[in-house]
């Protein structure tokens, strides 16, 4: 089971409808967007009172997991450790360092004082990675100093939300994932601060629409807005693709199209894009050790016996 | 081209990254405060060598707003023009600008590369733009002539982009009851 975009709103939809616990076990390989979300799940339900109860993947996924940052940022409790080798994993696995395909592990974004270092280290990472062109990376530099500066600039708009701003950036082998996620006041409830009406009531599909095809956004200065439009624009010429979630909308965009769609309610705004690593003007991908967290192992990777979990709890198998 | 006072003005003294709104607004105040030193009639040169990423949130804070202000005439006949070592650079300042339907002239490369439009402007403008700039100078029926249409239509061309500081506009004859009007290029 990989834990995706999409199959991380079935856990989304279990945790809306009660869930307490989410059973990772089976997972195999988690994209960078699921984590994200994923991370922001666990930190909503603990500051709502509720923690919830997870049983964590196979340890080699547990290591990806690791690596990128999550374990750290969620301040897990009860985490096994992540270097325990399966029982039954290929030999291979032992040799693989999974950390070789993150690019930037999950980093917070707080201030907007602070994005210029977060993009530069970010830069550092994947120019250290690749041997970039310039015109891309500079064009993707802009894409993250879009994304991320949206945070301070909108995720807590109204004051009141502790919106926990998150990026972390992956190597997929042939496509760079870029996420970013918060759970601050997401699109509808900041569009409807614009203050002139015309977006008071929109829904949370309307109002993704309104940001991201008519640029839209919660000032009325005219130089304001069209960020997400621009982005993309440029990822789809890129042969990219876009995932916007916002609210109970998600929109995912490739070359060939794309459109909203209704999902499980979460607050916030979360993006991803995929990037093909040839835009970067990289030919043949890297050799890279196999990627325990990704596709192709499920069969090396099984689960921890101990589940933790006590009969009677109401649980999510993912 | 009617001399002017050139002030350069680099745009990298607020580092090689720039991206948030909060850098921008720095960076308009010190640049709205290096126009204000200007003579009336002064040109201040927006360089970006030395930049690595110019945003679209920075140069819309930074300079799409100068821009703003320049063309509702508070800064009075000075001008702004941009030099870019490349085209990738301004393309998000290229975006915002046309997003306020504003326009500036930017030259791109090195020595002489011809001037570009960044922004909006409408094909004729830019047409009337492109030959004054060729000529230097013209009055509005040397320009209508030329272009082959009537001269209010010319005029109405070069009194918008004198308004969006693109050209320069002198009265010839203050005295005179009807105004005559000689419109510069602002760029050589």
């Amino acid at each position: 089971m990989r834990l995706t975009s999409e199959t991380m709103e079935e856990v989304l939809d279990a945790v809306a409808s009660g869930a307490q616990a989410i059973d990772l076990r089976s997972v195999t390989s988690i994209d960078v967007h699921a984590l994200l979300l994923l991370d922001l799940v666990v930190r909503r339900a603990r500051e709502e009172g509720r923690p919830l109860r997870v049983a964590w993947p196979a340890s080699a996924v547990r290591s990806w997991m690791t690596a990128m940052g999550f374990f750290a940022d969620v301040k897990a409790e009860s985490v096994p450790r992540s270097a325990d080798r399966p029982a039954g994993a290929r030999q291979d696995l032992a040799s693989t360092s999974p950390s070789s395909l993150v690019v930037n592990p999950i980093a917070a974004i707080g201030r907007e004082d602070d994005v210029s270092r977060l993009v530069g280290a970010f830069d550092e990472r994947l120019s250290d990675r690749f041997p970039l062109d310039e015109s891309p990376r500079r064009r993707f530099l802009r894409i993250l100093l879009e994304l991320f500066q949206n945070i301070p600039q909108h995720a807590n708009a109204t004051g009141d939300v502790d919106p926990h701003g998150l990026a972390a950036l992956h190597d997929d082998g042939d496509r760079v994932e870029l996420a970013v996620a918060d759970k601050g006041i997401g699109l509808a409830r900041s569009l409807a601060l614009r203050g002139d009406g015309s977006a008071d009531r929109l829904s949370d599909a309307d109002a993704l629409r309104a940001v991201v095809f008519d640029g839209v956004s919660r000032f009325r200065d005219p130089g304001r807005g069209h960020e997400l439009e621009r982005i993309f624009r440029l990822v789809r010429s890129w042969e990219g693709t876009v995932l916007v979630r916002s609210g109970t909308a998600l929109l995912y965009q490739s070359d060939l199209g794309g459109d909203v769609v209704g999902v499980a309610p979460f607050p916030g705004v979360q993006i991803a894009l995929s990037i093909p690593r040839s835009v970067f003007g990289i030919g043949e991908p890297a050799p890279l050790a196999p990627d325990p967290a990704r596709g192709g192992l499920d069969e090396a990777v099984a689960p921890d016996a101990d589940s933790g979990f006590n009969e009677g709890d109401e649980t999510y198998d993912v | 081209m009617k001399e002017m006072k050139r002030t350069t003005f680099e745009i990298s003294q607020f580092g090689r990254r720039l991206g948030t709104r909060l850098e921008g607004e720095a960076a308009r105040r010190a640049l709205l405060d290096a126009l204000d030193r200007l003579p009336p009639d002064g040109q201040l040169a927006l360089s970006l060598d030395g930049l690595d990423v110019l945003s679209g949130s920075f140069a819309d804070e930074a300079i799409g707003k100068v821009c703003q202000l320049l063309s509702s005439g508070v800064h009075g006949d000075r001008t702004v023009v941009v030099y870019s070592p490349s085209r990738d650079l301004v393309e998000d300042l290229d975006d915002k600008l046309a997003q306020r339907k504003l326009a500036m002239l930017c030259r791109v490369g090195k020595g002489r590369a011809a001037w570009r439009v960044l922004g909006r402007l409408a094909p004729p403008l830019v047409e009337t733009l492109e030959l004054l700039n060729q000529l230097g100078y013209a009055t509005t029926k040397e320009l209508a002539d030329r272009l082959g249409i009537p001269a209010n239509a010319c005029h109405n061309r070069v009194r918008r982009l004198a308004q969006l500081r693109l050209v320069r506009e002198e009265r010839l004859d203050a005295a005179a009851p009807s105004a005559q009007y000689r419109f510069h290029a602002i760029v050589a």
